[in-house]
């Protein structure tokens, strides 16, 4: 179940990291959000998921409101992001599993691949609703560190990640002055 | 319940400014009475007693609240005396945002917290309509948030001493890349609004998120404390040569102002870096003099420097004198307690730190003369400025010792 679920967590990420479309953007965002959530279910964190689950989907359903329209996941010039997603997943698996100990590996890849690919995405975007989903996937990201094992700040963590998510793509886009 | 009523009061006052947009004036005086109230609660919180009323356990550290009492002086100031052009309830609602959030990142439980209301602050910023793109504008301080979160992700894995050193890589470039100091300086546009542009986070947000990141980093990572160091001393060499040549050769002078911001970060670098008690308190020196003097000097230089006015007079000497750090300002003592524990730790260094200060005087000179002929209320900053400057330079120990230093 765990591992299903930090593979979620790449896939929603790399969706988020390829596509440029805003159905293509809430579509990620609703994976990766499935993925923490099932992720702090398995942990036994419940009131956690159900906060995290709250504001990422709500978080991908304001998604669809604004952005460039449809899905954009293969635009010409995504191959190089399709490569760096794979990168990263790669690099978050030996992280992951061969280089720290323990239990949880499924958990540490997800919060890995979660934060980097969302980075990833902040630096290769001129798109106000790439940008803001790309955050927005930043917060529940590391609400997913701090709420679940072994940190567990708790529930709060999750509710502050949930509501900066939600906030994050509820704000309107912006453009500069003059455009 | 001060620390909950430190982040909500300032955020309603924001809040309310915001709304009251088309009355300027109700909103200024609202906003006033809530930052007032802001104010209150953190003097009358208690270092490190822990608050729960809302379900997530807020405190303050003595360090964190020094800093917020300080910034929230250096707010009122610049709202008081602000700059001809400058409309104060504009000044009040973005100084009021920025502080809740920096007593939001203070009082946070954990760092994850206070870099998840770090985002929030991010993004609310680039929300501002400015001159630069949205996303360009997010690009930098919301990459330093990643940066944080990915070492936070390392701090928390077990397994070989590597990824402790990972950890303190990721926790300390997030926190330059935070405060848009080398090697991850923002895109700066000399004429972009200053709520807009990179200034708040190297200026006004950033001492109080080094603060946090900085206690923190030393609880999750502590056997990598020596890494640390090294590295926050490295950086902040770095930041020093660079920031003092380019604040005294670039072309534009409001790039300069960003310099010096830069190379003064560099000296707060050191001093954290260092890891004894006078370092501590010279970095924090250091950071009370950007938010008290370099930051508001830095808004009343705006209008001169839109006028390309440059004058010698004794005021821009004097100018000069307190940015450079030399005696009675407050820059003099930061850096006597720097040199003394650069001594202590390793006395080559205290040598290279002596030899780096001088290169502070160009620059200031340089930066003393973009505050033009000053007359009526920016004459008036400026000599407030300056008097606190001298004022810290004189008895720097009260605010230290609200530091718990």
């Amino acid at each position: 179940m765990t591992a299903v679920a930090a593979f979620v967590a790449w896939i929603g990420g790399a969706v988020i990291l390829v596509a440029d479309g805003r159905r293509g953007l809430a579509l990620g965002l609703g994976l990766v959000t499935a993925a923490i959530a099932g992720l702090a279910f398995a942990a036994g964190q419940h009131a956690a998921a159900i906060a995290v689950l709250a504001g990422g989907a709500a978080a991908a359903a304001l998604r669809l409101r604004s952005g460039p329209p449809g899905w954009g996941l293969t635009q010409p010039g995504s191959t190089p992001r399709i490569i760096l997603a794979i990168v990263i997943g790669i690099l978050a698996l030996y992280f992951a599993t061969s280089l720290s100990t323990g239990d949880g590996s499924p958990l540490r890849f997800a919060w890995l691949v979660v934060i980097a690919l969302s980075a990833a995405r902040l630096l290769d975007c001129e798109e106000p609703a790439t940008a803001l989903t790309a955050a927005a996937t930043l917060a529940l990201g590391i609400g997913a560190v701090a709420s679940l094992p072994p940190a567990a700040a708790g529930l709060a963590a999750a509710i502050v990640a949930g509501l900066v998510a939600a906030g994050i793509s509820a704000l309107p886009e912006v453009r500069p002055h003059g455009a | 319940m001060e620390p909950e009523l430190a982040v909500a009061l300032p955020a309603a006052g924001a809040a309310f400014a915001v709304a009251l947009r088309p009355r300027p004036r109700l909103a200024l005086i609202l906003g006033a009475v809530l930052g007032a109230g802001g104010v209150a609660a953190v003097l009358l919180a208690t270092p490190g007693a822990a608050s729960n009323l809302l379900g997530i356990t807020l405190s303050l550290s003595a360090a964190g609240r020094s800093m917020l009492i300080v910034a929230a002086i250096s707010l009122a100031f610049v709202v008081i005396l602000a700059p001809v052009n400058a409309e104060r309830s504009a000044l009040l609602r973005w100084g009021l945002a920025g502080l809740a959030g920096m007593a939001g990142i203070a009082a946070a439980p954990t760092l994850e917290v206070s870099v998840l209301v770090l985002l929030a602050l991010v993004v609310l910023q680039a929300t501002v309509e400015g001159g630069r793109p949205h996303a360009r504008r997010l690009r930098a301080p919301a990459f330093a948030v990643a940066l944080i979160g990915l070492g936070l992700v390392f701090a928390r894995m077990a397994g070989p001493p590597v990824l402790e050193r990972l950890a303190a890589v990721g926790l300390v470039a997030g926190l330059t890349a935070a405060l848009g100091a080398l090697p991850y300086m923002h895109e700066f546009d000399a004429d972009e609004r200053t709520a807009t542009s990179p200034i708040p986070w190297i200026a006004f947000v950033g001492p109080v998120l080094a603060i946090v990141v900085i206690t923190r980093t030393h609880e999750l990572v502590p056997s990598a404390a020596g890494a640390v160091g090294a590295m926050l001393i490295g950086l902040g060499l770095l930041n020093i040569v660079w920031g003092c040549v380019a604040a005294w050769r670039t072309e534009l002078p409001g790039a300069a102002w960003r310099y010096s911001f830069i190379a003064d970060w560099g000296l707060a670098m050191c001093g954290f870096g260092l890891g004894v008690a006078e370092g501590e308190a010279g970095a924090l020196l250091i950071l009370y003099a950007i938010l008290l003097t370099r930051l508001p000097l830095y808004l009343w230089s705006r209008q001169p420097m839109r006028e390309r006015a440059q004058t010698d007079r004794p005021v821009n000497l004097l100018v000069a004198a307190a940015l450079a750090g030399s005696a009675p300002f407050a820059g003099f003592p930061a850096r006597i307690l720097l040199l003394r524990a650069a001594t202590s730790v390793f006395w080559p260094f205290a040598l290279v730190l002596a030899a780096a200060l001088l290169l502070w005087i160009p620059s200031s000179l340089r930066l003393g003369r973009t505050m033009g002929m000053p007359k009526g209320r920016q004459m008036a900053g400026i000599a407030v400025a300056l008097a606190f400057s001298l004022a810290l330079g004189l008895y720097p120990q009260p605010l230290l010792l609200l530091a718990g230093r």
